[in-house]
């Protein structure tokens, strides 16, 4: 890691000014670290000041109306445990409890999560210059590319790699960003995919600061991830689904897969097929969660993530519809 | 860092000696910006509070946890192993949190309570954790141990009387590459009082 | 040391039957406290200089420029060396970096900015697999006039060392004598290899490596190049040197398990006999020349008229070094699954068309005892299984003989009664440190607790490398006779004080006995000593005697695997391994069984989740780290239950390796069984299952 100046703010508005002071060539702001020092390690990035935000926005899941709002500083392992959110929002506790190890969990914020860079290994390589860092070519479209997109890839295929994002999209969150003003941005509308920006994963500019996340309440929302290990390890495919409920029928449901595509990829085919399914029937719904893979397209390798994509939507119903685990 | 001044210790760390010079009298007066003190580039003073005692050693900023322990406070209990998060070897415990101290800079580190492997005993006793691992003979090279010595006390602290699919989830950040998990997770059954898994017979 | 005797009652079946049951590890305290010092701890030493390898990126490349001025200016550098102009694999060093920090030496290599020119390499076995084809006539007609055909392709996968504590060392040249504290399997052959490189006699180094952080047959190269860099460095400077291998470089440039892809043509008769055919293996070797073969046929089964031909394919990849028990997980695999594949074939049970391909009695007693213990009656048959989980069973053996080594130990009594063994062979995880204790302690008579054990120093009486299994073995005949030589001195002593006859008396639990009664305790009997301490001596050549027969110093072994396979996902749980193992007589309990859970372990995670992975068009490996390198973790663990098997045995035996041979085997096996469709390919990923669930094969 190169050496650098290290600035601890006391509030927002200092970090926000320090990303935008000129005197520093890549000024960046640091929360847990994880995803940064990484960077570091690797030569991926010099950046020569660090702004150090961990100890800002750290407040923890309170509600705002009929809203839950988190701070943007709320760790992994906060936001795993926390009462109102393993009540209101399991989904969201569900996805944090299942990132990283203890140790991440323990330090990693939930906007680092979400605004966290790829883990293709190509873009990980310093040695690969891929399209993503400024080179020629995506080392995956013709590489090992078994852990890349089968949806809304080209010219790069990454897959999104936050835990989080899926399932704060079905629970219609936003985040709060302050900078030289203050915006408030749907999940939905946080990620672009890499036709729209290559360099870029994120709408979050420099000098701008994610203060807090706030989501609506889904009580029947449910995560499941499929791995390798069942220990630490990146899931292959991931599911985050939310329902509202008439009985054992589904009246609606928000689902949105991770790990599929560059983006959150919410599934609005399935949402529609899952409408008015009993959950106790075991052929409907995988009748209705089998259209999940539909338009997908998948690279030499990874095929496989299209079967398990219907798989991973329709447990993550049964966690749902069984109001979380 | 004996016999070494400040300006000659800049020099080490990347600057020419006029530069060195320079920065070293620029650091005397604080760098603030916006109201907020800068620290660094360069070497810094930074004190933690380890095992109980205050450390201090000048280091360059992009020093982590685990460096500032190993490369200059020698307490080389805490292994360096892949650098990256990924395996847990470097597992310490911050203010009773496990971390994994190759991603957290020693920076971070100041005023919080850094626990390592040698500050688990106390008064000469061996941690009910440690001395279950000697019992089960839960280490073979003793790499990977001091981290999952310390994840299981973590998790012990939090949940004293962990399932066996519990220990697994919360030693799940802690690899072992000699493969002795199985006599790990008996060691923490019997340091929580609970009893080791039996093997069935013919 | 109190307390060092703790009886364990979970493994119930193991007690009553080692030498010794209920010591833990001699140095467990030291490890657990962290007070263990490994070589890469050595950061105390004053004026610590770090020396590293410049290293090519990519499977071929030549050096185009590089910027040493800028490295050479990082502060803290001393050096900045490129000694090469090209790279023919990732990782081969072109050049060095001397400096007084890591964080020096990994800014000059930043600063460095070496711009390489690719050129096309090969980095994947099947890229050098072609025909396989058969010469021999009589193999050929039996695969063309029979009814029963096995034909098909089986692959592995390159699996690196990957010990936590990486290659390297600290080498101190003082002048006149050199420390060198080598992260090494081999204390004797690293000072022999240092002679040279710091130009001193081989009797002024001093290796040690008391503590090491894994190996697993990857330090058995002496000091290394990177132990050579350190000492060339600290040859100049006259300062102790570092120099250790970082994660990514060590998945690189420090040895690998070959890489492998069978093709199998096997007859095979309504009974399951297999009639013969071929086998055809290509073994990826990076830049080694030989070593790629897989041990398959192993020998255990009768494979009938078999033709068997091996071709190594050289690759732009880092050379491969002996791992753990070296062509024997790989081949394993192939030969328990095309058994298996055969069973079914046939209509046989796999445990019963085992009986018959094998005549061996302790495999028969063994297969039979692992059957009753798993549960085999709990087994469907392969493909009979409807549900989305499905449950499968699989077995396979192991055998491995004894490698001889000259050995020589000393066991040291003081005159305060205190005891020091000696041996200079290392403790590289396995608890040869244990081992040797316990030996002086039971041979002399004392209580293990009176025993201390210095090992892990070129200085003491030479051991052998742990490597080959053959560490215990070898140095417990000579740990033995200089146990028994320190006694007679003892009790020499204590004859020529009191009077009493020395062929009248022995020594027992701590008690000098003469005709069979206590007569005085150890200590009293050591402050008799003639001098501070007597020296008893033992030496072992290595060579069995004639007398000794075919197969016996074998260990022998068999493990049954039971897991589910979510037909789904693809994703395997492992359930349960019930691992047989014999060693001959077994000295120290505990530590056996953790030599059988680590083997059986290491096997899963190969089977299961290992595997370096490369990209073709750079050569360069995609996952040279611990996170997509993927290393078994606790939830993928089952329960294991080591079984160790004292049936008439003699002697100490080999433990080390055996272990990991027939893990991925069995578990092969059991996916098999509980899909009905064999996945040929390791390791045993989701995506792979479900290909074959779909019929498209692995």
């Amino acid at each position: 890691m190169n050496t650098f100046a290290m600035a601890r703010p006391q509030s927002i508005g200092q970090a926000s000014e320090l990303a935008r002071d000129r005197r520093w060539t890549l000024p960046v702001l640091k929360a847990g670290g994880m995803d940064l020092l990484d960077h570091m390690k690797e030569g991926l990035s010099e950046p020569d000041l660090l702004i150090d935000v961990r100890k800002l926005a750290r407040q923890g899941a309170r509600m705002a109306g009929d809203r839950v709002e988190i701070g943007a500083g709320m760790t992994l392992g906060e936001i795993a445990r926390d009462p109102t959110i393993v009540g209101q929002a399991p989904v969201l506790a569900q996805s944090a409890r299942s990132a990283a190890t203890p140790q991440v969990r323990n330090v990693a914020s939930a906007a680092g999560n979400l605004l966290q860079r790829p883990r293709c290994w190509y873009y990980r390589g310093v040695e690969f210059h891929c399209l993503k860092k400024g080179g020629g070519k995506c080392y995956a479209l013709h590489g090992e590319n078994k852990y890349h997109a089968i949806f809304g890839g080209d010219p790069c295929y990454i897959v999104h790699p936050s835990n989080l994002a899926p399932a704060l999209v079905v629970l219609d969150g936003t985040v709060k960003i302050e900078g030289a003003g203050e915006r408030e941005v749907a999940l939905a509308d946080l990620f672009h995919l890499p036709s729209e920006d290559l360099r870029t994963e994120h709408g979050v500019r420099t000098g701008e600061v994610v203060t807090s996340i706030t989501f609506g309440t889904a009580p029947k929302s449910g995560f499941y991830a499929i791995k390798e290990k069942q220990s630490f390890d990146w899931p292959l495919v991931f599911a985050c689904v939310a329902l509202e409920m008439e009985g054992t029928r589904i009246g609606s449901a928000r689902v949105c897969a991770g790990a599929v595509a560059p983006v959150p990829w919410r599934l609005g085919n399935v949402e529609k097929a899952l409408v008015g399914v009993d959950v106790g029937d075991e052929e409907a719904l995988k009748k209705a969660c089998a259209v999940a893979g539909e338009g997908a397209e998948p690279m030499t390798q990874n095929a496989y993530k299209v079967r398990l994509l219907g798989v991973a939507v329709r447990r993550a119903v049964r966690v749902a519809a069984e109001g979380g685990e | 860092m004996s016999g070494v001044t400040r300006r000659s210790f800049l020099q080490t760390m990347g600057l020419s000696a006029a530069a060195a010079a320079a920065q070293a009298k620029a650091e005397q007066a604080v760098e603030i910006v916006g109201g907020v003190r800068i620290i660094g580039p360069g070497p810094v003073a930074v004190t933690l509070r380890v095992n109980g005692r205050e450390l201090a050693h000048e280091v360059d900023p992009a020093t982590t946890l685990m460096e500032f322990l190993r490369w200059h406070a020698h307490l080389t209990g805490t292994k360096e192993v892949c650098d990256r998060g990924a395996c847990g070897g470097c597992s310490v415990l911050v203010d009773g949190k496990l971390v994994d101290s190759c991603m957290m800079l020693a920076l971070d580190a100041e005023g919080t309570e850094v626990t390592t492997i040698e500050g688990l005993r106390s008064g000469g006793e061996l941690d009910a954790v440690q001395e279950a691992f000697i019992t089960h003979d839960a280490l073979q090279c003793g790499f990977c141990t001091p981290g999952l010595v310390l994840a299981a006390r973590a998790l012990l602290n939090e949940n004293p009387e962990p399932t066996l699919e519990e220990i697994k989830e919360g030693l799940s950040g802690n690899q072992c590459r000699c493969g002795t998990y199985s006599n790990v997770f008996n060691a923490v059954l019997t340091a929580s009082g609970q009893k080791p898994i039996m093997d069935g017979g013919a | 040391m109190p307390g060092i005797e703790r009886p364990t009652m979970n493994r119930p079946g193991n007690l009553g039957q080692t030498l010794n049951d209920d010591t833990s590890r001699l140095d467990a305290v030291a490890k657990v406290t962290g007070a263990a010092k490994f070589s890469r701890d050595r950061y105390e030493l004053d004026e610590l200089l770090f020396a590293c390898f410049v290293r090519c990126p990519y499977g071929s490349a030549e050096l185009e420029s590089y910027d040493a001025e800028a490295a050479r200016a990082v502060p803290g550098v001393l050096e900045v060396e490129i000694t090469g102009g090209e790279g023919k694999y990732q990782g081969q060093p072109v050049g060095t970096v001397v400096a007084e920090s890591k964080t020096a030496l990994r800014r000059a290599l930043r600063a460095l900015a070496p711009q390489w020119r690719m050129r096309q390499s090969i980095s994947g076995v099947e890229e050098g697999a072609g025909e396989a084809p058969m010469t021999e006539p009589g193999p050929a007609k039996l695969l063309e006039e029979s009814d029963l055909v096995l034909d098909a392709t089986y692959s592995t996968s390159v699996q690196t060392h990957s010990p936590f504590e990486t290659h390297g060392g600290v080498v101190h040249h003082r002048g006149d004598r050199a420390v060198a504290y080598i992260s090494t399997q081999g204390v004797q052959a690293a000072a022999d290899g240092l002679d040279r490189e710091l130009d001193l006699k081989r009797a002024d180094i001093d290796v040690r490596c008391e503590y090491i952080g894994g190996g697993f047959g990857s330090k058995l190269n002496g000091a290394g190049k990177e132990g050579a860099l350190a000492a060339q460095v600290s040859t100049k400077y006259m300062r102790p040197v570092m120099v250790f291998t970082d994660r990514y470089e060590d998945h690189l440039d420090t040895g690998n398990r070959p890489s492998l892809l069978a093709r199998v043509r096997l007859a095979y008769g309504r009974d399951g006999t297999i009639e013969g055919g071929h086998i055809h293996t290509w073994g990826g070797v990076g830049v080694a020349r030989g070593g790629g073969g897989a041990v398959v046929p192993s020998g255990r089964y009768g494979f009938g008229q078999l033709q068997r031909t091996h071709e190594d394919v050289q690759m732009n990849t880092g050379a491969l070094r002996a791992f753990r028990a070296p062509g024997r997980p790989q081949g394993s695999f192939v030969e328990e699954l095309v058994i298996d594949e055969i069973a079914l074939g046939s209509g046989q049970d796999p445990v019963e068309l085992r009986l018959r391909l094998t005549e061996d009695p302790d495999f028969h007693a063994m297969l039979q005892e692992g059957a009753e213990r798993i549960g085999w009656d709990r087994r469907a048959a392969s493909g009979e299984q409807n549900g989305t989980v499905r449950r499968g069973f699989g077995c396979g053996t192991s055998s491995w003989g004894r490698y001889p080594a000259r050995a020589e130990a000393e066991v040291v009594v003081h005159r305060d009664g205190s005891v020091e063994a000696r041996t200079g062979t290392q403790d590289i995880g396995t608890g040869m440190r244990t081992v040797a204790g316990v030996l002086a302690s039971y041979h002399l008579g004392v209580p293990i607790d009176a025993v201390r054990v210095a090992i892990g120093r070129s200085g003491l009486p030479p051991g052998p490398a742990s490597g080959g299994s053959m560490t215990s073995h070898n140095v417990a005949p000579a740990m033995k006779q200089a146990a028994e030589d320190a006694k007679r001195l003892v009790l020499q002593a204590v004859g020529e004080r009191t009077g009493r006859a020395t062929d009248a008396m022995d020594i027992a639990g701590g008690e000098v006995l003469e005709n069979g009664e206590a007569v005085m305790g150890w200590r009293e009997a050591c402050k008799l000593l003639p001098s501070d301490t007597v020296v008893g001596r033992g030496e072992w050549s290595g060579q069995r005697g004639p007398s000794e027969r075919v197969g016996e110093g074998n260990s022998k072994g068999a493990q049954f695997v039971e897991l589910t396979v979510d037909t789904e996902t693809g994703v395997v749980r492992v359930e349960r391994v019930v691992a047989i193992q014999s060693c001959g007589v077994v000295v120290c309990r505990k530590t056996a069984e953790n030599q059988i859970i680590g083997g059986v372990t290491q096997g899963l995670s190969y089977a299961l989740f290992e595997e370096k992975r490369m990209d073709r068009a750079t050569g360069s490996m995609v996952n040279p780290n611990l996170e997509m390198y993927k290393i078994i973790g606790t939830g993928d663990m089952p329960h294991i239950e080591p079984v160790l098997w004292l049936k008439e045995q003699t002697g100490v035996r080999s433990l080390g390796e055996p272990p990991t041979i027939p893990t991925a085997g069995a578990t092969a096996c059991a996916v098999f069984n509980a899909i009905g469709a064999p996945v040929r390919s390791l390791p045993m990923t989701p995506d792979k299952v479900l290909a074959a669930l779909e019929g498209g094969g692995a």
